[in-house]
């Protein structure tokens, strides 16, 4: 059978759902952020298909590429900023569980 | 041809995915995103987004591994072998089986008009024969020039950011010139 | 003539711009209200000569719409709104004018006057309205005058209750009052009284309908004009400045009853079972209020009670089918009994006392006072030739006469005979005979001196003489003379207008009765003072039910202890308990509850919040989808 736009799809909603997964149910910030950047790249995924399949002229095809160039560019920045804020969190908590941050409370 | 491929290197981006969300080794676990990267590398291949494989194993692969493996090194308190994972599971694991169904169900029930196979998006006719990168390189500087600028902006102030966040105060820094790994507070 | 409205707007004015700028004003507003009543008196003989010339007319402007219909407020000119307004604007002028006088020195000076000015314009507009709306809405403002001039010395207790019993008493009536008007307005659709008259000459309206309205009405009357059993009010009423008693509760305000009933007699020419009841009220009011005048020992109380009376008398003619004769008796009534009360007032000035055990002999000191006093009083009994003599022989007549049946008649004499019993007494009381004595204390030593009095100022005694010498001619205008075919037959404009006619054997019957009554009394005081005692002696019962007003006060005061207060207990209870404790506060015990179970959903996790998240974005997608 011929690759279908809906294999892409598939993918992307399994790594999406996963990466889902991973950011409610790890309990360190750090592999929270990672499992965020599987988010991201699951997007990708989807995007990248449809600039490979979708019946468009080139030029608007190839949309889909940029924008996938634009969310890496936008997660490594995110993540960046991300683990700074997490080792500032560590020096001033002690710990980078996320449940053992839980001042913000009743 | 291709199907199968994409078949092969979409497991290996799965397993890589589930790698990361359900090892009890951080180090592991970030060794699987690794992995997963790499798969989607991959996925950009088959789908001929040539450029954007190289970003992907560029920045993602180098950098954003780099980067985990250093907050890794510099939050750890205590031995590896804690529970990583925290009580919300079992209804994380419904929330994101309840995703995946959603996700599914809309992109089955999508009716968007499509090619017949992954096809090139560079331009091959008789005037101009460009590759992939050309016209990506020509979308991104012509058409999408300034999101293009405006992406570098923030790539910019996320470094400031991180790096005013990360510094702390000057006293902070100058005492922890050596070896950073300060615990509490300082 | 349209510009009858001035009348009563002009002291409406008055009243806005003394209560602003009275304590800025030359006799703190006192001279502002009196020119505003004395211009309200001009516009009256104004209209009198336009009347004359064009005719009884209607003037409205719109007032609002509401539910598809529109509401005016107008003024109707006619012969018997131009009566009272007459009356009103005349009395009110002279009694001003004597308060300023008898009121110097009081704190309130100023609020006084502005309360005249207001109770005027609510008369005013309250006899000049050509709708009931309207008419309803003046007398609610009347009300609130009358309330706030009996409360007039608050700082009294006993004043204060006065003026609350004097308005929740008439308030019952009123709601009477306004679901009569409610009831010709649903049958009707019009609140405009040339609009009802109409309808019910063309017998238009269900007969059950009017008949409970006219009832309905007459109980708004019936407060107002202190018939039995809204009575109560108006001997406590005396609690306020005595020339608000003569004002208000003698001469207009308590009138207001009588003038509703005649102004709407077309409609109660309808309903023969209504004029029924209002002859006998007024039959039961007049006999009763006169045999307890004749008990009374407070001057200001017999002269009230005296007043309860001649309403009762008013209302009796009323129920005779002779709204016009009931007017001129109004009008005799309205003179006389401020007369009386200005002159109890100049008693009281002279010699700072109310009892009339405690006076005697004053004809020498006071001689202006007791003159008029003495002329508006025998008046007032049914002596000719004056005023009052006049109408109650027409309304004697008009009893026998009329579509009522004999024993009305024999109520009727009975009560001219106990008005002219209390009379003589409170004349011979107050003027002649012994001046009575007081113990004073004289450097040390007790002694019985005789009561110090004089005169009063020309300020007091001016509008007394003034509205004696009307009230002695108002016999007068009920004769025929050249055009004018009297006063009954211009009041109703009947076609057969005619002047006073006289029953031989009646008039002589009544004169008798009242003047030899008179004399009677006057002999027994004078002469065997040791009679009265032996009388009383002899029925002691008699004595404390007359003392003791029949003891209506005492059933009413049991009547609200136990029903009222414990029915308002009760609500008091259901509003404490059910409304706030349960409605008010219940909610927001309630949110206080729920806040306090709830906030433990802020656990502070981080992945508690990102699922709570999560769980939303899938929520929200699965809507989409079912769309």
């Amino acid at each position: 059978m011929d690759l279908e736009l809906l294999h892409f799809q598939v993918l992307s909603a399994a790594l999406f759902s996963i990466g889902l997964y991973g950011v409610l149910a790890r309990r360190s910030a750090v592999l929270i952020l990672v499992s965020i950047e599987l988010l991201l790249n699951a997007v990708n995924v989807n995007l990248i298909g449809q600039a490979a399949l979708i019946e468009r002229p080139p030029d608007e095809r190839v949309f889909g590429q940029v924008l996938a160039i634009f969310i890496i560019t936008i997660s490594a920045a995110e993540i960046g900023l991300a683990m700074a804020i997490v080792l500032r969190l560590f020096r001033n908590r002690g710990t980078a569980n996320t449940d053992e941050l839980d001042t913000m409370k009743w | 041809m291709s199907v199968i491929v994409f078949y092969v290197v979409a497991v290996v981006t799965v397993v890589g995915a589930l790698g990361v969300v359900l090892d009890r080794n951080v180090v592991r676990a970030t060794l699987s995103l690794l992995i997963a990267m790499l798969g989607v590398a991959g996925i950009f291949l088959v789908a001929f987004a040539e450029f954007l494989a190289l970003a992907q194993i560029l920045i993602y692969a180098g950098a954003v591994t780099i980067v985990i493996l250093f907050a890794i090194m510099l939050t750890r308190t205590t031995d590896l072998n804690i529970n990583l994972d925290n009580p919300q599971r079992p209804v994380a694991f419904l929330i994101a089986v309840g995703a995946f169904v959603l996700l599914t169900l809309t992109f089955v029930y999508s009716d968007v008009p499509q090619l017949e196979e992954p096809t090139n998006v560079a331009v091959t006719s008789a005037e101009s024969n460009s590759t992939g990168f050309e016209t990506v390189g020509d979308a991104l500087f012509n058409q999408w020039a300034i999101p293009f600028e405006i992406a570098s902006v923030i790539l910019l102030v996320a470094m400031v950011g991180a790096i005013a966040l990360a510094r702390g105060d000057d006293q902070e820094a100058l005492a922890d010139a050596p070896g950073e790994a300060s615990e509490g507070s300082a | 003539m349209e510009y009858a409205f001035l009348a009563p707007a002009i002291p409406a004015g008055a009243f806005v711009v003394i209560l602003l700028f009275g304590r800025w004003l030359p006799g703190k507003g006192a001279y502002l209200s009196i020119g505003a009543i004395a211009a309200s008196l001009v516009i009256f003989f104004i209209a009198l000569a336009d009347m004359n010339d064009n005719g009884p007319e209607v003037f409205s402007i719109d007032w609002f719409e509401a539910a598809g219909s529109t509401f005016t407020w107008g003024v109707s000119v006619s012969p018997i709104s131009l009566t009272m307004v007459g009356i009103v604007s005349f009395v009110s002028l002279m009694i001003q004018v004597y308060s300023l006088k008898y009121m110097e020195g009081d704190d309130r000076f100023g609020w006084y006057f502005a309360v005249h000015s207001l109770f005027a314009a609510a008369m005013l507009a309250l006899v000049l309205a050509d709708n009931l709306l309207f008419l309803y809405v003046a007398w609610e403002g009347v009300g609130l005058g009358s309330y706030l001039l009996i409360g007039f010395w608050w700082e009294r207790k006993s004043a204060a209750e006065a003026a609350k019993k004097a308005f929740i008493t008439t308030r019952i009536g009123d709601v009477g009052l306004l679901i009569g008007i409610i009831l010709l307005f649903r049958e009707t659709g019009s609140f405009e009284m040339s609009a009802i008259f109409n309808a019910v000459e063309a017998d238009q309206i269900n007969k059950t309908a009017l008949n409970w309205a006219t009832f309905l009405i007459f109980l708004g009357a019936a407060g107002k004009s202190a018939q039995v059993p809204f009575h109560v009010w108006l001997p406590d009423a005396m609690e306020g400045p005595t020339p608000v008693s003569a004002l208000i509760h003698a001469a207009t305000m308590v009138a207001a009853g009588v003038f509703l009933i005649a102004v709407l007699f077309p409609i109660y020419e309808a309903t023969p079972f209504v004029l029924d009841i209002i002859a006998g009220v007024g039959a039961t009011t007049a006999l009763g209020a006169a045999m307890v005048a004749i008990v009374m020992t407070d001057m200001k109380r017999i002269l009230a009670y005296s007043t309860v009376s001649h309403l009762g008398f008013m209302m009796l003619a009323l129920g005779a089918g002779a709204p016009g004769i009931a007017m001129l008796h109004l009008l005799a009534h309205a003179f006389a009994k401020a007369v009386l009360f200005l002159g109890a007032g100049s008693v009281n000035h002279g010699t700072q006392q109310t009892d009339v055990r405690m006076m005697g002999g004053l004809f020498r000191k006071m001689p202006i006072t007791a003159m008029t006093f003495i002329i508006a009083a025998i008046s007032l009994a049914g002596v000719p030739p004056l005023g009052g003599f006049f109408s109650k022989d027409e309304i004697l007549r008009a009893v026998s006469e009329g579509r009522l049946n004999e024993a009305y008649l024999v109520i009727a004499l009975v009560a001219v005979v106990a008005s002219a019993i209390y009379t003589a007494r409170i004349i011979y009381k107050v003027f002649f005979g012994e001046p009575s004595t007081i113990e004073k204390v004289v450097r040390g030593k007790t002694t019985r001196v005789r009561s110090e009095a004089h005169e009063s100022p020309l300020a007091i005694t001016g509008p007394i003489v003034l509205l004696a010498i009307l009230g002695a001619i108002t016999g007068a205008i009920a004769f025929e003379w050249g055009d004018f075919g009297g006063y009954i037959g211009w009041i109703t404009q009947a076609d057969a207008a005619h002047g006073i006619e006289f029953t031989i054997w009646l008039t002589v019957v009544s004169a008798v009765l009242a003047i030899g009554s008179m004399l009677v009394v006057v002999r027994m005081l004078k002469s065997y003072p040791g009679s009265i005692a032996a009388l009383r002696a002899r029925f002691p019962w008699a004595q404390r039910t007359l003392e003791q007003k029949f003891y209506f006060d005492e059933v009413y005061q049991w009547a609200i202890d136990r029903l009222i207060l414990a029915l308002a207990g009760l609500v008091g209870w259901f509003d404490r308990r059910v409304v706030n404790d349960e409605g008010i506060d219940g909610p927001a015990k309630a949110t206080g509850w729920w806040a306090n179970e709830l906030r433990f959903l802020q656990t502070g996790l981080f992945y508690n919040y990102a699922a709570a998240m999560a769980i939303g974005a899938i929520v929200a997608g699965v809507v989409w989808w079912a769309q």
